[in-house]
């Protein structure tokens, strides 16, 4: 089978097997992290900082619609998140941000916080499949923007390269550890991707993110929110990289155009920690 | 939770089953220093999976990193890694150093 076709076909298969088999996610997508997490952390010794941002280009006119979790409709809000990442081993990175928001008419303000530890598995090409792993915790205090104050998030990290190709899966577990909906199970969504590495600094894709809420009590599927972003991303010199895309809202629920922009800056600071043992598979 | 686990279990092995690239027995070897890779072009046959010994010789730390490949990598200084390299089709593929845009880019000759 072609690269091509095998791509097609894995990415219809896994779409049908989170949308349709199990009747799981729709975690609250998180519009201030249009991104989609690869097997491969940051480098060990290596400081990122990294700007996400997007813009709900035609959103809803009542809070609580498409991306807004609080009271304050989506319509024109940018998002902002501050990120500072760190290559902890050559397998783990650490990572904090800041969440800053913008609604129309209005100033940024803080819009939350959010700390996690990502980390990869086995060397890569090792496996069929390589394996990655992603926990964060999240905090909100504004209800405007998000009316659920700690939630737990977790992401198991699937990239299969063939050839110039790259397919990155994200399925997300989200949970409310404290705020009203803490009572509620787990909620599904997903980040996926497929990347054609073209040129250094100048690649297309195609990104895909959504949810289906809650496990036990999925939204109906108007309610859902799913989005394709076309995408270009690259990298630049002096460790500059960027990923650009416009999303389109596939149902009723989702904001029906969101643009993101990402710009991240990468500087080696030296390592704590030694490089990884040739036997070690996890750390 | 067992609802989570269809979903996962089905793109686990879809993607495994497709798969098929796997490390290799053949290595080559690349060592860094005086600011540049030796050797600069590394020929290997096509469409057989490979290993890249890369040797950090200098005083500085690298990333060995190849866009077209997706590869990437922190190497101190006096360290060793090994990249797995899946099956390639025939064509010319990039390695450099990430961390200094002055040294001169390598290239992997599948052929």
């Amino acid at each position: 089978m072609k690269p091509l076709l095998r791509l097609t076909v894995s990415v219809l298969l896994i779409l049908f097997a989170a949308c349709v088999c199990p009747r799981p996610s729709a975690a609250q997508l998180d519009p201030w992290e249009f991104e989609v997490y690869p097997y491969q952390t940051l480098g060990r010794g290596t400081v990122e900082l990294e700007s996400l941002n997007s813009v709900i280009a035609k959103g809803h006119r009542n809070g609580d619609n498409g991306t807004s979790a609080g009271t304050l409709p989506s319509q024109s809000m940018w998002h902002t998140a501050l990120e500072l990442t760190y290559g902890l081993t050559d397998r783990i990175e650490t990572a904090a941000y800041l969440n800053l928001a913008k609604p129309s008419g209005h100033d940024f303000q803080y819009a939350g916080s959010k700390f996690r530890l990502r980390g990869s598995l086995f060397d890569q090409g090792q496996l069929p499949l390589d394996l990655g792993w992603y926990i964060e915790l999240e905090s909100h205090r504004v209800p405007k923007f998000d009316d659920q104050k700690l939630e737990l998030e977790l992401r198991p990290i699937m990239q299969k390269d063939f050839g110039a190709f790259s397919l990155m899966l994200n399925p997300i577990f989200e949970k409310v550890l404290d705020g009203p909906d803490r009572h509620k199970g787990f909620e599904f969504g997903y980040a996926a991707g497929i990347y054609y590495h073209w040129r250094r600094f100048l690649s297309p894709g195609i990104e895909f993110y959504g949810g289906i809420g809650s496990i036990r009590d999925t939204d109906p599927p108007k309610q859902q929110q799913h989005y394709v972003f076309p995408v270009i991303r690259g990298e630049l010199s002096h460790g500059i990289e960027y990923n650009i895309g416009a999303g389109v809202g596939l149902t009723p629920g989702s904001d029906p155009v969101i643009v993101k922009f990402n710009l991240e800056l990468e500087k080696f600071v030296g390592a704590i920690f030694g490089p990884t043992s040739g036997s070690g598979s996890f750390f | 939770m067992k609802y989570l686990l269809a979903p996962s279990l089905i793109a686990l092995t879809v993607m495994t089953l497709v798969g098929g690239a796997r490390a290799a027995d053949t290595v080559v070897e690349l060592r860094f220093e005086n600011h540049r890779f030796v050797p600069q072009t590394i020929t290997v046959p096509a469409n057989r999976a490979f290993r890249i010994k890369v040797i950090n010789a200098s005083k500085e730390p690298i990333e060995f990193e190849s866009f077209k490949l997706n590869r990437e990598r922190v190497v101190g200084p006096g360290e060793t890694i090994i990249v797995n390299v899946p099956a390639l089709s025939p064509e010319s593929y990039d390695f450099y150093d990430d961390f200094h845009d002055d040294v001169p880019e390598g290239a992997i000759i599948a052929k």
